[in-house]
């Protein structure tokens, strides 16, 4: 039973950032719609490093479209390329939701996003018919760089989506909504497993899981345009208003949920991410509050399963050695409870939002815990590098970024999360629920092998 | 059929016959409307590609060509992109980055909301043999409050700290959008940081929509350096670390700057040795594995040499006017092209030992290659090529291919400017395709048209090509060996031939247009409906 000690850089400059700016959290979000294209409304740098960005994470090519602001749309605002980014965008892709997102240029040149977007409906409908234009849907979404971090874009993105497509409820459809925040593949393929055994369908928003992890197939490939398989479609959108709740598995998602809340009574549940025991059996109630259904034997097995695993390798390999974890907040706060359940102590955790969800989710882990936990917000991998030379531990957990100064103090580097470019197929094994929490241990018990066991040549006995 | 210069109308709609025009050349023909046009809507004269093969907007016609001789043969090009396409473009901000950024022991400090910062930070591969300090991320972080009442203080602070932390030999700092928005100062600002520091404050213009074209970020780093650095006296308490005296410079012969070479996965390390055995000095390199004391004393040097013309043939020109340093282009990709460029060297100098050793080494260097290529050459000979690049590459590329037995099909590039393609233009056969600007989309369409074994491009366009059964490789940022000199010429053709060879491709089909139902999804796939050509541009 220990508590939290919260710091915040006291630096003004950022060094090796942790976060990056709002529109990426919304292309994320956006890609995840069955033929969905976001429109960033911004220089082409906008959307050019964030396509690199996705490239090297899940290599997959994403498809982000762009305005192109220049000189004169610095001058006299942007309403031209707006306007005609969207009538080219919609004849040549015809796509089922364009979502402009806006940048920090478009923000502060001060467009009126949705009044570009009612005049460029209007020219879409003449051009192409109603029937066709109303197939279109375009949402606005307001993300200026500015502000917060890329969590928050996604955050507003799915608020958006929410508030312009959610139709007005209907019947129910005995259905979950599931926000999964930024996560990987892997783990929206799992959260839908977990759904199917309990014997209920989810509506994802947004469901990134197929276009960013598609199969090669030339023959069957839509190229002309490109479009990945899968992905929500728009009609499950409209029908999220019907269903029995929404569950949202990170702490910063929370307003679409809420927005679905206020607007059709639909109950909304907030985080935490079910990475671990304690965790996932909470995200397992919320199911079993909204659905009403009882819980599987198949389900009380997986995480049998996951007792099994720490049973087996906690105690002996685990307990007691010291974590630093960084990465996004969520994913975080997350795994140094999942780490506290393990009998390892999350020395230091560190991430770049000064989320206050995320500050009450630590202050839970650390009464969980033997040890004060360090948590480090509003931070970057720089103030985490000092404090590590100071006080170093024997595992770090977070994404590719830390690999460099991992590597000078000698501390090995588990990778979970977003960017992990060094290694492959990490997008595609899940870290949720009871079978990601059991494929979490596996990694790091083989991390802790290979550098505290391999080297004495230890006979590894059961 | 073509009178006085202007197209005549077929009133019945009838498909044309193939006719010859005035200069005898084809112009083949399933267009169905064809109407006059008046002298004021000729636009530029360029070769027609045949309809058939992109179907994309009219107003992206003019960014291709088929090369031909005696015509044109130059797309339109330095023009914005179309909004609302996938551009591969990038800002002016990444232009600038892409030039200064390899300086190995200077603070890059990105001014602007952390995006920029976030999303550029050691993703290029440059590599270095000293100082890391290039390879961390460093922004301002520019939140409301900063927008509402500028950003000028913090950026202040922000540099006074990181001074203070790294004590570097030199601090860049890149404007980004905001900054030009908002107005704030940033000559002002670093000149003052500079005097309070002590160091080097050096500011860049970059902000990313100030023009079409990236390439004017290149020439802005150009201009960062040649008024702030180069020629300049290192600030009083930074000593002289790193700095030859200026009578180790009078003593040596024969000392060169190499500009637009920047070390990405140790290119410049395999043209050093090659240099250092015809025995000249190098005194700094524009900026790969380079130091700011090492680029300051530039304007030493008696020769320039010009590897990438695109970001660095404006720094030439103005070295030449300033310092009167004469410069040469070379190009180190490909056998024949080094060997060219260590004999133009030589002959700079006019040194007669030295073009004896240059012809050992090109002796030494096309024999060791000959060999070792043989295998290559025989996997590779026949098999065809699309390069989709930056400027630069685009035509230095084209020989070191057809070293290898392969055929160009198609080239282009995102950002290239008229006399890019005028190299281009020199270098292709006829027949190439010529294209500027293409979006994700086109460059779909070209390649399931053109089917090359090969796409040479950059990451973005990777998983692309490959989800179209394309084999690629890379020439960009993420290559990870050196492709320069003799010995890169191997590791090139290795590349190449690993990709094209790869046994995975035996396990796919190769795309093709869409005709029968899959018998697999046993769905049919739509095919879209063709756009109607209303007006060509007939080329003579």
């Amino acid at each position: 039973m220990s508590c939290a000690n919260v710091m915040k850089r006291d630096r003004t400059a950022v060094i090796n950032p942790l976060v990056t700016c709002q529109p990426m959290g919304a292309m994320y979000a956006v890609a995840g719609i069955r033929r969905g294209l976001p429109l960033v409304h911004g220089s082409q740098g906008c959307s050019t490093f964030v396509r690199y960005s996705f490239s090297r994470h899940f290599r997959e090519p994403s498809e982000i479209a762009v305005t192109s602001l220049h000189e004169d749309a610095a001058v006299f605002g942007g309403r031209k390329n707006l306007i005609s980014g969207i009538g080219n965008l919609a004849t040549r892709f015809k796509p089922s939701v364009i979502g402009a997102i806006s940048t920090c240029s478009s923000e502060i040149i001060g467009d009126d996003m949705e009044g570009f977007i009612k005049i460029a409906r209007e020219e879409l409908k003449q051009k192409m018919g109603a029937a066709e234009a109303d197939k279109i849907k375009i949402v606005p979404i307001s993300t200026p760089s500015f502000v917060e971090n890329h969590f928050k874009g996604y955050d507003n993105a799915i608020k958006a989506l929410v508030n312009n497509l959610a139709e007005d409820p209907t019947d129910p459809n005995g259905k979950i909504n599931i926000i999964p925040g930024i996560v990987n593949p892997g783990d929206i393929r799992e959260i839908k497993h977990i759904l199917s055994l309990m014997g209920v369908e989810g509506i994802v928003l947004t469901d990134i899981s197929d276009p960013f992890d598609s199969p090669l197939r030339p023959s069957v490939t839509e190229t002309k345009p490109f479009y990945p398989k899968g992905g929500t479609a728009v009609e499950e959108i409209f029908d999220s208003s019907n269903s029995l709740g929404t569950i949202s598995l990170c702490g910063y998602a929370g307003s679409g949920a809420q927005s679905l809340e206020k607007k059709y009574n639909v109950p909304a549940a907030v985080g935490p991410i079910p990475i671990g025991v304690q965790n996932t059996d909470q995200f397992i109630r919320n199911l079993k509050k909204f659905t009403d259904l009882e819980v599987p034997d198949s389900i009380l097995d997986e995480r049998g399963l996951l007792i099994d695993s720490m049973a087996d390798l906690s105690s002996r390999y685990l307990f007691g050695r010291k974590v630093a974890i960084f990465g996004d907040p969520a994913i975080s706060a997350g795994i140094a409870r999942f780490v506290c359940e393990l009998g390892m102590i999350p020395s230091v955790v560190c991430t770049g939002v000064e989320n206050p969800e995320f500050v009450s989710e630590m202050e839970t882990v650390a009464k969980e815990s033997d040890e004060t936990v360090d948590v480090m917000i509003g931070s970057d991998l720089r103030a985490l590098e000092v404090r590590l030379e100071e006080d170093p531990v024997e595992l770090m957990i977070g994404h590719s970024d830390g690999r460099l100064f991992g590597k000078q103090l000698d501390i090995p580097l588990i990778r979970v999360g977003y960017p992990v470019y060094d290694r492959v197929g990490y997008h595609r094994i899940p870290i949720v629920g009871y079978n990601g929490s059991v494929n979490l241990i596996d990694r790091i018990t083989n991390t802790v092998f290979e550098k505290y066991y391999d080297k004495e040549h230890w006979k590894l006995q059961q | 059929m073509k009178i006085n210069g202007h197209l005549m109308q077929n009133k019945n709609n009838n498909h044309l016959q193939d006719r010859k025009t005035e200069n005898g050349t084809t112009f083949f023909n399933d267009l169905a409307n064809i109407r006059v046009l008046k002298e004021s809507e000729m636009d530029i004269r360029v070769p027609e590609i045949p309809a058939e093969i992109i179907n994309t907007l009219k107003s992206r016609k003019k960014h291709m060509c088929v090369k031909k001789d005696g015509t044109n043969s130059i797309p339109s090009c330095n023009e914005a992109s179309v909004p609302g396409m996938v551009t591969q473009r990038s800002c002016v901000y990444g232009g600038a980055r892409v030039v200064l950024m390899p300086i190995t022991d200077a603070i890059h400090l990105v001014h602007g909301p952390l995006g920029c910062a976030s999303c550029t930070w050691d993703i290029r591969g440059t590599r270095s043999s000293g100082s890391e300090l290039y390879r961390n991320g460093f922004s301002t972080d520019l939140q409301e409050r900063d927008i509402v009442f500028g950003g000028e203080k913090k950026l202040l602070e922000t540099i006074i700290e990181l001074n203070q932390i790294f004590e570097p030999a030199a601090i860049f700092v890149y404007a980004t959008c905001v900054v030009g928005l908002i107005g704030d100062d940033l000559k002002r600002v670093c000149s003052e940081a500079g005097k309070i520091t002590g160091s080097r404050v050096i500011p860049v213009q970059s902000e990313g929509f100030r023009s079409v074209n990236k390439s004017l970020g290149h020439q802005l780093a150009c201009d960062a350096l040649l008024e702030h650095l180069i020629g300049t006296e290192p600030p009083q308490n930074k000593g002289n670390a790193n700095r030859k005296g200026l009578e180790d410079h009078q003593n040596t012969d024969h000392s060169l700057n190499i500009l637009g070479e920047f070390n990405v996965a140790g290119d410049f390390w395999a043209i050093k040795p090659l240099l250092e055995k015809i025995g000249v000095s190098i005194q700094a390199v524009v900026t790969g594995d380079s130091t700011v004391e090492e680029i300051a004393q530039a304007n030493l040097a008696q020769l320039n040499l010009v590897q990438c013309q695109k970001s660095s043939r404006y720094l030439a020109d103005a070295m030449e006017e300033l310092y009167n340093i004469p410069q040469i282009r070379v190009n180190f990709f490909g056998v024949e092209e080094t060997s060219a460029s260590l004999r133009a060297i030589a002959k700079f100098f006019n040194d007669p030992q030295m073009m004896e050793t240059v012809e050992k080494i090109i002796k030494s260097g096309t024999e060791g290659v000959e060999e070792s290529i043989i295998p290559y050459r025989q996997r590779l000979s026949g098999k065809k090529v699309a390069v989709y690049v930056g400027g630069n590459k685009a035509w230095s590329l084209i020989r070191a291919f057809e070293e290898l037995g392969m055929e160009v099909l198609l080239t282009g590039t995102q950002n290239g400017l008229p006399e890019d393609y005028q190299r281009i233009k020199e270098t292709v056969r006829d027949g190439t395709l010529v294209v500027d600007d293409a979006n994700a989309m086109e460059l779909a369409r070209l390649l399931g048209k053109y089917k090359p074994d090969l796409l040479v491009s950059g990451a973005k366009e990777k998983y692309l090509s490959l989800k179209m059964g394309i084999a690629f490789c890379d020439f960009n940022h993420d290559r990870i060996s050196a492709f320069a000199g003799f010995k890169g010429f191997l590791n090139f053709a290795r590349e190449v031939d690993r990709a094209v060879s790869s046994p995975v491709w035996n396990h796919s089909p190769k795309i093709k247009p869409p005709a029968k139902p899959d018998i697999l999804t046993a769905k049919s796939i739509e095919k879209k409906p063709r756009k109607e050509v209303t007006k060509i541009v007939q080329g003579s």
